[in-house]
């Protein structure tokens, strides 16, 4: 299993930031993180969707990460559904972390499921990010 | 005493009561006898709708979404920024201060305070407009933040009686092809005209007069800001905005919900400063 991916050459491709209610100051704009985990929760709310995702770190231990994500109004539009995840579902998912370099947080950007397919959050005339 | 003298005290007695009661009500009531003022027709009165007005220029009536083609940034009213005053200067410094080192300075809307005027109209959330000869009724989907723009002559309320909030009370009227509209009344705390660095607080002061227009063919709404608050800047913050038509989202119940931020580490860390 791939542990940890800092992936700070995805800059072209993440042009455009998420702009999650929460203030964007803490998370980098320009790097991004995938990691490959097994999904503890998805919560399919408003005013935004998260997912928790347990992932191994070097000592084999599991550490869990919240990615956040939009709204379910934007969500289905990329194809997403409520139940398009469900706990113990292998993902490997994509998304901006905290500049500080703690582990834990992160700013959902994509996530690849165990069937291939491959979500991002929102088309790009509703604030998606530029591809 | 006779029948005639009792009768006559009792009837002397019961109209000083009757008197003093009179008095007693008056003055509880702070007016002596004048009449109250008739109180005025609401914006959905039948009344005030049916009466004789100019056509409006427009109906703004559907869904919009802030037009973000500019580039990400598009929800942002600057840079450039007006001149702050010092204490505006000092909230802003120590925002971007706390940017460089990736921290998050007083994110009063991340925590689920209301964003307010003007940032709420930039959400990247659509807006639902619905108007009507004698107002425009518009709901955020984010927070479902709620906002009244009266056109139907009224002016804005008392100072001394209005109710302070984070979007303000809005009078609008027609001026050719646009609405014009006067929004003052602000709620002056947790209320920031920036987010995420750019901390620039907005007080009770806040004034927001915004020119709106549709553009041709109806699929584009355009406003103009003029924004003004001396406590915290220097003159007219000038920023046009423009929104896109959306007739493929409806809004829906949005509320922000304390297990959201207990589920994400990030407002609960150390990068979160107060």
């Amino acid at each position: 299993m791939k542990r940890l991916l800092i992936a700070s050459t995805l800059v072209v491709m993440f042009i455009a930031p998420v702009f999650a209610h929460h203030s964007p100051a803490a998370f980098e704009a320009s790097k991004s993180i995938t990691l490959t985990g097994t999904v503890k929760e998805f919560r399919w709310q408003n005013p935004h969707t998260w997912i928790e995702v347990n992932v191994p770190n070097e000592k084999g231990e599991q550490v869990l990460w919240a990615f956040e994500l939009t709204s379910p109004t934007y969500l289905v539009r990329a194809g997403w559904k409520s139940n398009t995840l469900k706990p113990g579902d292998k993902v490997t998912i994509s998304g901006r972390p905290l500049k500080s370099g703690e582990p834990g947080s992160a700013i959902f950007t994509s996530v690849t499921l165990a069937d291939g397919r491959t979500l991002g959050e929102r088309p790009a005339r509703l604030g998606g990010e530029a591809k | 005493m006779n029948m005639f003298g009792r009768t006559a005290i009792a009837g002397a007695c019961a109209a000083a009561f009757a008197l003093a009661s009179a008095t007693l009500v008056a003055q509880g009531r702070g007016q002596a006898a004048a009449a109250p003022p008739a109180e005025p027709l609401s914006a959905l009165a039948p009344e005030n709708l049916s009466k004789p007005r100019p056509k409006a220029p427009f109906d703004l009536t559907g869904n919009w979404f802030v037009d973000t083609s500019s580039g990400p940034d598009a929800w942002r009213f600057g840079p450039p920024y007006p001149k702050l005053t010092p204490k505006a200067q000092k909230e802003y410094d120590t925002g971007m201060k706390l940017l460089k080192e990736g921290k998050v300075y007083k994110d009063d809307i991340g925590q689920c305070w209301p964003a307010g005027l003007p940032l709420i109209m930039t959400r990247y959330w659509p807006t639902a407009m619905i108007q009507v000869p004698t107002a425009v009724y518009m709901v955020s989907e984010f927070m479902n933040s709620f906002r009244t723009i009266f056109l139907d002559g009224r002016a804005h309320t008392d100072a001394d009686v209005v109710v302070r909030t984070p979007n303000g009370e809005s009078v609008g009227h027609w001026e050719g092809d646009a609405m014009v509209v006067d929004t003052r009344y602000f709620r002056g705390d947790h209320h920031w005209m920036d987010q995420g660095g750019a901390s620039i607080p907005a007080g009770e002061q806040l004034r927001i007069v915004e020119r709106i227009r549709l553009l041709p063919g109806g699929k584009q709404l355009e406003i103009a800001y003029t924004m003004t608050d001396p406590e915290n800047w220097e003159g007219g913050w000038k920023s046009t905005k423009r929104f896109n038509r959306v007739n493929d989202i409806d809004i829906h119940e949005v509320e922000c919900l304390p297990d959201l931020n207990d589920h994400l580490k990030s407002t609960r860390s150390k990068t979160q400063v107060q």
